[in-house]
């Protein structure tokens, strides 16, 4: 839903990140505002991920200019475990396995950590175990989910669930899914689409990172990116998606190629 | 931040028992000899049969060298060196606890093990040893109502002479190895525990080892016998202060299971480990074994090892009763310089005899962590059965992890697997926890933890939580 | 049968000083070689029980043997006839294996100044130069087959040799340039008592690949000792698999380096013992540098009164983060008064490395016996099926001139 009075989220402006020696954005803009879906679509290595990454704060990419904020202020300076307390969620593309820790005990530790921030009372076990079961109807999932160890032996929709499970506990304002929708059978997208939809309202957002129109089905954006060789190319509605299902990627090959030509004619306006 | 130096620094954090009680002691002079093997004998007023059983095993033990098999590195040990008896002032052991040294008593408060009647834990029953001496045992009356014998060895001595006759060194025998030789002949305090048949005993009993002198060695002797359908769970603590010299500790536990009869012993140690440097902290040999001598009966070790400079230890099962059981359960922690050659042995000798083994080492800073273990399966066990999980976790690349698992099989009819694997913690498991809003400390604590779970379930409740915060403790401290 | 090989240990090594004051004097191409070999024979003891490596394996056993060094080759065993692109060499301590040979595009005689440099390089380097059985070789090994294969040359090659009722020594050095290629097969048999010596060495250059299979098929009165050295610079690839059956004393040790890691090492063993025979192999991998790769499996099956011992060390020191190794000893204990002792053994100071290696020991699965059953095959057919698929697992990697001199109907009956 587009309020263009609506508080603003996140502000993404020239962004530039790299891992290891590779540049990967190279400028990236973006305005969230509370009550939005943004979809932000691109080829693999267009950079979609590691925007993800980065605002998200791993510690393998590293910023080398630009600037995000998070309701007005840094968000680049901050731990992940921070982010994380004051709203931004990553849902992951490959959940990582931790054996031995229980994802009950992870899940606790985690919402209240999320929920001391918010200057909510923690909840003891119980509290919290009725808070969990209540929540996983969210994404239609097995109690006996919680008594593993976290991600261990899940498979590739269970992990999905249990990242969505985690959002519906972490109540983030900001949640950006990365390729949420890869490795999902059609079940299973609809029960993790289904999450979604039911978690999103006017007080946050939504960042969803897909290359196929199939999640975009189930969840209407209301602004498409696109995004190449590191930044956003263009910039439009649910329609823009439809779009790029129909005339596929090579047009944007097109309009990349053209721009790089652009800048490489005027190197001293591009520095 | 979450670079595997960060995770290092997690590990380092000072020691909390690390205190002197300030208290008169009554010291023999340095040295080993005869003479001192019978003057300990003396001092503890024993029979005939005790000192003949010490200087037996003082006369074998000069005959045997020092093992040098262990992946354990440490410069010679005088053995001439050593005080081999001391005990606070204060004669005897006093009938009512009000006339105890007050400081004694202020001391175990202060390491959390209140022995006063109202202070004292509710369900479990304590013996507490203080240098050579034991200087207080919870809870004998009630025991004694149930038939259940939990007392100092020195006092079974005196007690019940037939019993300790009948069962000492029979397990360990005196000449077994060299540490073991060595407490044989001049031991000096420890717990004795009886069950008889049929008894479940009514609560936990545990005894908590503290070492106060700087230049004393500490041998203590445990014997713990379960009769004919009897059951009994101990649990073990030990601490130390800190000085910058080695302190030896030369232990022997034996463990005696009767037809039907269960024991289950843990261990939770916290000697002092030293600095960073390596200077100072305990020298732990230990001999501990158990015998499934009855069908049906069962030994359980659970260990937590966190402390000590060199650990050499391997609690062990001899499972001769037809369907009898033995179980090794252990966390291994070494950090800076710490040593530790730890293991298991099961010597499977009845039929359908059965055993597990979870062993997980964490090693961090330079230490060096050894699993070292051995499955035998004699020709008679015919469907006996072994399994074996040895996990490593490194922390750092300056830390060493070995794993020797010896195997031996002479029944065809029997099986052995043996599993072992290595991990770290990855940036990839740190940074999912983090992005979930879970502290650096924290996450590295959960998944250490988390690594150890298979051995904390096995720890009587009490102290599971309790060996959770005592790694935590080692793991916490300035990130980054 | 082999009752005379398993009997208990004489006196450590009496015998060892007459014998090796019979020896012919030292001369040929390895005169100094032997002459160093038999002064350190003379002053060490034969390994005995007390120590780690000889715990299990008494070397006291060969005084039994008829140990003069052989003065005639012993007559060639048929074997089928050697594929057209495989050059097939008789190994007899005696004759030069090269003579009126032309070799095939890319293998070269080392020159005598190559020969002087690369001997015992390897062996110095993987840390066993000085082990006993290397030096026995030493004493008395007059020949050594030094080959080079050339830079991006691929060759086939196959060794066979027969042990007479005398000491065969064995020596080979073979050098394998950048990207090279060699598939080596080597065959050794005995008949009667008496004792094979092999060592052999192998220099990997970056990029080069050698596939070696060893097949060894003994007999009850005859012992082997075996040093296999291999030195891989990175992105090399070894791929040796070794099998061993009938012998009253058998022991191989395989030791790697892999001189900067980042190369590939494949180790697959088998040993069969039946009677009173005993068969022991010592692994060795060290990771000299980051990203090496280990994929070991280790079999054994032991029946009648046999032995088998195996012991698989891995060392990754601090520099070869990223290893990845993974090791499995898999043995059949077959009847109650066979023997099976083994021990991985795995030393790690780095932590960012993958390293796993497993153990199992039973007898054949009654449920896979039972299911075989169940179909109408009869328990004794059952059985041979499921040990010879146990056998296969290894015998499929060998490379097929050394798998056709081994058919498993021959190996399983040698192994009786």
């Amino acid at each position: 839903m587009i309020r263009p009075d609506a508080p603003v989220l996140l502000e993404i402006r020239d962004l530039e990140a790299r891992v290891e020696d590779k540049a990967i954005l190279k400028g990236v803009n973006l305005t969230v505002r509370a009550g939005e879906i943004h979809a932000v679509m691109g080829r693999n290595g267009s950079g979609k991920s590691t925007l993800s990454k980065v605002l998200a704060g791993h510690p393998a990419y590293t910023v080398t200019a630009g600037s995000v904020t998070y309701r007005g202020d840094n968000l680049l300076e901050l731990d992940p475990e921070q982010r994380a307390r004051i709203g931004v969620f990553l849902g992951f593309q490959y959940p990582v396995e931790i054996p031995g820790v229980s994802n009950l005990e992870f899940l606790r530790v985690a919402t209240n950590a999320r929920r001391a921030e918010q200057g909510h009372e923690e909840l003891d076990t119980f509290a919290f175990e009725d808070l969990v079961r209540e929540r996983l109807q969210v994404v239609q999932m097995d109690p006996a989910f919680l008594e593993r160890s976290v991600n261990e032996g899940f498979s590739g929709g269970e992990k999905k669930r249990n990242e969505i499970l985690q959002m519906a506990l972490l109540d983030p304002l900001v949640a950006i899914l990365d390729e949420t929708d890869s490795g999902l059978d059609i079940d299973a997208l609809r029960i993790v689409a289904g999450g979604v939809n039911q978690l999103a309202n006017a007080d946050n957002a939504t960042l969803l990172i897909t290359h196929y129109q199939r999640l975009l089905d189930a969840i209407t954006p209301d602004y498409v990116h696109v995004m190449a060789a590191g930044r956003i190319l263009r910039t439009g509605g649910k329609e823009l998606a439809l779009e790029l299902e129909q005339r596929g990627y090579d047009w944007v090959d097109q309009e990349l190629a053209a721009l790089e030509a652009a800048q490489t004619r005027t190197p001293a306006e591009v520095a | 931040m979450s670079s595997p130096q960060a995770v290092g620094d997690l590990v380092s954090q000072p020691y909390k028992y690390g205190f002197v009680t300030d208290i008169e002691t009554e010291k023999i002079a340095k040295g080993l000899s005869e003479d001192v093997v019978r003057l300990i004998s003396s001092k503890k007023e024993e029979p005939a049969f005790l000192l003949e059983f010490r200087l037996r095993a003082y006369r074998q033990w000069l005959q045997m060298r020092e093992p040098d098999w262990a992946a354990l590195g440490y410069p010679p040990i005088d053995y001439q060196d050593v005080i081999y008896y001391a005990a606070p002032k204060q004669q005897a052991k006093k009938a009512s606890l009000d006339e105890v040294d007050p400081k004694l008593l202020e001391t175990f408060d202060k390491l959390g093990i209140p022995l006063s009647e109202q202070k004292r834990l509710s369900n479990v029953a304590v013996d507490a040893v203080f240098d050579s001496v034991s200087i207080a045992t919870t809870y004998k009356e009630k025991l004694a109502e149930h038939g259940v014998i939990f007392c100092s060895i020195s006092e079974a001595v005196k007690e019940h002479p037939e019993l300790i006759e009948r069962y000492l060194g029979t397990v360990v025998p005196s000449n077994d190895n060299y540490f073991a030789a060595l407490n044989s002949a001049v031991f000096s305090d420890g717990s004795f525990v009886f069950i008889p048949k049929g008894v479940e005993c009514p609560m936990e009993l545990s005894t908590y080892f503290r070492i106060n002198s700087g230049d004393t060695g500490q041998f203590e002797r445990t014997l713990i016998v379960a009769e004919e359908g009897a059951s009994v769970s101990y649990l073990e603590g030990c601490t130390a202060p800190m000085f910058d010299t080695n302190q030896l500790h030369a232990a022997v536990v034996e463990l005696v299971a009767l037809d039907d009869a269960a024991i289950k012993y843990s261990t939770v140690q916290n000697w002092y480990a030293g600095d960073e440097h390596g200077v100072g902290g305990i020298y732990n040999f230990v001999t501990k074994r158990g015998q499934c001598r009855g069908d049906r009966s069962k030994i359980s070790w659970t260990q937590v090892e966190t402390g000590s400079a060199i650990t050499w230890k391997y609690p062990s099962c001899v499972l001769q009763g037809a369907d009898s059981v033995g179980e090794f359960y252990s966390v291994a922690l070494t950090n800076n310089r710490q040593q530790a050659d730890t293991g298991t042995k099961m010597i499977h000798v009845g039929p359908r005899s059965r055993s597990t083994i979870v062993s997980k080492g964490i090693s961090a800073g330079h230490s060096a962590n050894s699993y070292r273990g051995l499955v035998q399966i004699g020709p008679k066990a015919v469907g006996a059965r072994n399994y074996s999980q040895c996990d490593s976790m490194l922390i750092g690349d300056q830390a060493a992890a070995n794993t020797y698992p010896y195997i031996r099989s002479q029944q065809p009819q029997a099986s052995v697997e043996h599993e072992a694997s290595t991990c770290r913690i990855s940036e990839d498991q740190l940074f999912y926890l983090q992005s979930r809003g879970i502290g650096f400390e924290e996450a590295v604590s959960m998944m250490v933890s988390g690594f150890c779970r298979d051995v904390f379930n096995q720890l009587p409740m009490e102290f599971a939580a309790e060996a959770d915060k005592l790694l935590a403790l080692k793991l916490e401290g300035s990130v980054g | 049968m082999g009752a005379s090989l398993a009997a208990p240990a004489g006196r450590a090594s009496a015998w060892l000083t007459p014998w090796l004051a019979q020896l012919p004097p030292p001369a040929g191409e390895l005169a100094a070689v032997q002459q160093r070999g038999r002064r350190a024979l003379a002053e060490q003891p034969l390994p005995s029980a007390r120590e780690e490596a000889w715990r299990f394996t008494d070397l006291s056993l060969l005084a039994q043997l008829p140990l003069q060094l052989a003065s005639s080759a012993a007559p060639l065993p048929t074997l089928p006839p050697a594929e057209p692109d495989v050059l097939r060499l008789h190994l007899d301590g005696c004759g030069d294996p090269l003579a009126g040979l032309d070799l095939p595009d890319g293998l070269q005689p080392l020159s005598a100044a190559e020969l002087a440099q690369g001997l015992g390089h390897t062996l110095a380097a993987t840390g066993c130069e000085h082990h006993w059985p290397v030096e026995l070789n030493h004493a008395t090994a007059g020949r050594v087959l030094a080959l080079r294969v050339a830079s991006r040359a691929r060759v086939r090659l196959e060794l066979v040799s027969t042990q007479p009722a005398a000491l065969l020594p064995l020596r080979v050095l073979l050098v394998l340039e950048e990207k090279a290629q060699l598939e080596l097969s080597q065959v050794l048999l005995a008949q009667q008592a008496g004792l094979t010596s092999l060592v052999l060495e192998a220099h990997l250059a970056r990029s080069a690949r050698l596939e070696h299979g060893l097949v060894a098929l003994g007999h009850p009165d005859a012992a082997l000792l075996g040093q296999i050295a291999l030195e891989q610079e990175p992105e090399s690839a070894v791929a040796l698999t070794s099998v061993s059956a009938g012998w009253g004393l058998a022991r191989l040790e395989p030791r790697l380096l892999q001189v900067d890691g980042q190369a590939q090492s494949t180790l697959r063993g088998l040993q069969l013992v039946d009677d009173h025979q005993i068969a022991d192999t010592h692994s060795h991998v060290q990771f000299g540098g980051p990203e090496g790769q280990l994929d070991q499996l280790h079999k054994a099956v032991a029946a009648g009164q046999g032995r088998s011992v195996f012991n698989g060390a891995v060392r990754v020191p601090r520099a070869a983060q990223r290893t990845n190794a993974a090791q499995l000893s898999r043995n059949l204990l077959l009847s109650d008064r066979a023997r099976i002792d083994t021990k991985p053994e795995l030393e790690i100071v780095a932590d960012d490395v993958k390293c796993a290696h497993g153990a199992t020991v039973s007898s054949l699965q009654t449920d896979e016996l039972f299911y075989l059953q169940s179909r109408g095959i009869d328990a004794d057919q059952a059985a041979g099926l499921l040990k010879r698929a146990f056998c296969e697992e290894v015998l499929r990697q060998l490379p097929t001139p050394a798998r056709s001199s081994c058919p498993l109907e021959r190996l399983l009956l040698e192994a009786r």
